[in-house]
């Protein structure tokens, strides 16, 4: 199967992240950008269906020049091949516009490759925003259809049979192809890079996709960021001093009760 | 050797403790503070390795100052009371165990880091300050604390007691290296200054050197001055398997060769990978590459002032171990891939004792760690594992393959009692003790002396030199007090 997954750099989310008081907002310059760990986890699912099924494994981002370092990364994990969609005018762009531009740069990737996707994934959101809503729409964009939460997929008669994590379990869906597919942590972490890899990826050639006939309107942000601050600081407790045990504990419970936490 | 103190006080000459001394304690240090009979946590009676022996202490008190320390130390010296200072109880010799009972002069309470100096790169810390938090502290201010053993809960006043080495010693050195000043009190109860932040000295006998490593026999560390050093800007992390223990062993020395010095370069074996990643449940050391299996790996760090510096060493690092006979080249590039690639590494001991029995509350596990010439690992570790079938015990090791430092453990089954296991343990300790001594090495490169491997020291250093160690440590301490049968003084 032709398989394409979606990345996104994102600072580490491994690293404390500050916020800037005169801002709001969070300081991130200092900050490593890394591949999502949710597009990792797509990417490591994608590369073993790939290795137990056969296809081929294409990446591609939204991004200016230094998200080549992020997708030359996952030509060393497992990627084919790598595409950059790339225009200044994307740098506003938020989920609804990115979902738009993706619909109509996959195509063009389509076309490069001279095969049709037969799945799309997409990490189930991105550690910086998590607002994961940039795979289901752009599915919508595509007509295509969703399954989002997936943490195993493999091939069946007429399409994919897809596990799917629940707040209360799992769902196991059948789904015809093509179709977009958000990923979440499976029960397996992603492989390491070897210099091997490393090597042969450095060599690889990061495709540009430019120049794509957008609706202007549809790349304009669909929403504004109003205000950017730090949740506030807890308040501290209450502390319950006393000699006899049990009437303290009654108080406390008292107290919780009041307060509508018990 | 194991067990002969654990429950005796006899005939060691000392004074037991009574109300009445427990009641001037309390008049020195605050009565919450000092702790008697059913109120002090056994964990106080053990260390780590409880095979050398439990013994619960008369009292235990936890101070919060120099002050403090030095007037129980001077109730304890005028009453000829036994005194044993402790860190958190990770040690694995038993050096913090009160095998004569007494007093335990509990340090983790003195725990504050009081401050940096960064004109002379030093940090001010109270000796009860965990490794873990002065090490994230060092990140917050852009430095790095080199020394970095394997036990992150310890203390640091544990840690300099015992000239704690750890991953990084191979590029850094050991704790030795980055101790500037300490305050210590005396067993007499008398407070002094040893060393100063200056970085060079020839002024006399260093009497700071003599404490470190001297595992709360000389004195109680009440304050430390610790070196730091401006914190690296990037690491990486390599996984390399080879086929076998030999390749992976034969490979460190060419690293320094080509003027590569890593950060940490550990060796482990298969099945030590494998019991530790079973422990914490992730897999990230792969077993079989390219339909070649893996029978050991090395673990290195660089680290550098920017990528670039360290894309190159890592290809020249990748060159030299291909050479080699690497059958692949792991690459831990980003702050998570770094820590699951350690985080096994980092869990060794905690899977061996996650696999050990216990029998009459103690756990059949001991363990040595021997430090040998380089070009010995690998010989020595077969050796090992040889003595340990001829006897019929699991053994594994693992190791610091930069600097020769083995840790090498000894695990009982269910089938076996205490007497067997110490028996066959003892043998089997006689026997790779003096093959390390043979080949140049010493008893401890890292985790000390302590009361379980004092024994092996007089075997490896002769009777002159513990002597002398003898006559140092009653300069300091004439009633002999201070943790005694430890280290060198058994009574």
């Amino acid at each position: 199967m032709e398989i394409l997954v979606l990345i996104k750099q994102v600072p580490d989310d491994s690293v404390e992240v500050t916020v800037n008081p005169s801002t709001g907002a969070p300081d991130l310059a200092e900050i490593t950008p890394v591949v999502n760990a949710f597009d990792t986890y797509a990417l490591e699912m994608a590369a073993r269906f790939k290795e137990a099924n056969g296809g081929t494994v294409t990446v591609a981002s939204i991004g200016g020049d230094e998200v080549d370092t992020g997708l030359r990364n996952c030509l060393s994990v497992g990627a084919d091949k790598a595409y950059l969609i790339k225009d200044d005018s994307f740098k506003d762009a938020d989920s609804t516009a990115k979902a738009y531009i993706l619909s109509q740069a996959i195509p063009k990737i389509e076309e490069a490759n001279g095969a049709k996707f037969d799945m799309i994934f997409t990490g189930l959101e991105a550690t910086d925003y998590a607002g994961g809503l940039t795979g289901p729409q752009m599915a919508e964009d595509l007509g295509l259809g969703c399954v989002t939460s997936v943490i195993a997929v493999d091939p069946a008669d007429n399409g994919v049979t897809i596990k799917q994590e629940t707040e209360s379990g799992y769902n196991v869906v059948e789904a015809a192809t093509p179709v977009v597919l958000t990923v979440t942590k499976p029960d397996y972490d992603p492989r390491y890079p070897t210099m091997k890899t490393k090597r042969a990826a450095r060599k690889m050639t990061i495709a540009r996709v430019e120049g794509l006939d957008l609706d202007a309107a549809k790349t304009a942000p669909a929403t504004k960021v109003v205000k950017q601050y730090a949740p506030p600081k807890r308040q501290a407790g209450v502390k319950l001093t006393g000699d006899d045990i049990n009437e303290i504990t009654m108080k406390a419970i008292g107290m919780m009760a009041d307060a509508k936490a018990i | 050797m194991f067990n002969k103190n654990r429950r005796t006080n006899d005939m060691s000459g000392y004074n037991t403790i009574t109300p009445e001394i427990i009641d001037q304690i309390k008049g020195v240090v605050a009565p919450n503070r000092v702790y008697t009979g059913e109120d002090i946590n056994e964990d106080f009676s053990h260390d780590e390795m409880s095979i050398y022996g439990k013994r619960m202490p008369d009292a235990v008190v936890s101070p919060i100052s120099t002050e403090e320390v030095a007037a129980v130390m001077k109730i304890a010296y005028d009453n000829n009371i036994v005194v044993t200072p402790r860190g958190a109880g990770t040690g694995l010799v038993g050096a913090c165990v009160p095998i004569y009972g007494g007093i335990v002069m509990d340090m983790t309470k003195m725990n504050k880091i009081e401050g940096y100096d960064l004109d002379n790169f030093v940090v001010q810390v109270q000796p009860g300050v965990l490794l873990n938090d002065l090490a994230e502290d060092c990140v917050k201010q852009g430095l790095m604390y080199p020394p970095d053993p394997g036990e992150k809960f310890a203390t640091l006043g544990g840690n300099v007691s015992t000239n704690a080495g750890g991953m990084r010693a191979v590029k850094y050195g050991a704790t030795r290296d980055y101790v500037r000043a300490m305050t210590v009190v005396l067993p007499t109860g008398e407070v002094v200054k040893f060393g100063s932040t200056v970085s060079k000295t020839s002024s006399g006998y260093s009497l700071l050197n003599l404490m470190i490593g001297a595992e709360g026999t000389l004195g109680i560390i009440t304050d430390l001055t610790l070196k730091v050093i401006p914190a690296p800007k990037e690491v990486i992390s390599l996984v390399i398997p080879f086929e076998t223990l030999d390749d992976c062993i034969a490979t460190v020395p060419k690293f320094k060769f080509n003027h590569l010095d890593p950060q940490a370069l550990e060796f482990m074996e298969k099945a030590i990978v494998q019991a530790s990643e079973r422990y914490i449940g992730r897999s990230v050391y792969p077993q079989v590459i390219d339909g070649v299996e893996a029978g050991a790996y090395l673990l290195v760090t660089f680290d550098g002032n920017s990528k670039e510096e360290l894309d190159d060493v890592i290809e020249q690092a990748s060159d030299i171990v291909f050479d080699n006979g690497a059958i692949d080249v792991l690459v831990a590039d980003t702050p998570t891939k770094i820590k699951d690639a350690w985080a096994a590494r980092s869990s060794f001991l905690e899977a061996i004792k996650a696999e050990t029995n216990w029998k009459d509350g103690l756990e059949l596990l001991d363990e040595c760690d021997v430090v040998v010439p380089l070009n010995q690992i690998a010989p020595y570790v077969k050796y090992v594992y040889e003595v340990g079938e001829e006897l019929g015990l699991r053994i594994e090791s693992f190791g610091h393959a930069g600097d020769g430092n083995l840790h090498i453990y000894t695990i009982g089954d269910d089938k076996i009692s205490v007497e067997e296991f110490e028996k066959k343990a003892d043998e089997f300790f006689s026997k790779i003790y003096p093959k390390a001594t043979e080949v140049g090495g010493l008893v401890s490169g890292e985790h000390a002396i302590g009361a379980g491997k004092l024994k092996y020291l007089a075997e490896s250093v002769g009777q002159k030199q513990m002597d002398l160690m003898v006559g140092i440590k009653r300069v300091f301490d004439p009633k002999m007090i201070l943790n005694p049968g430890k280290v060198c003084y058994k009574l």
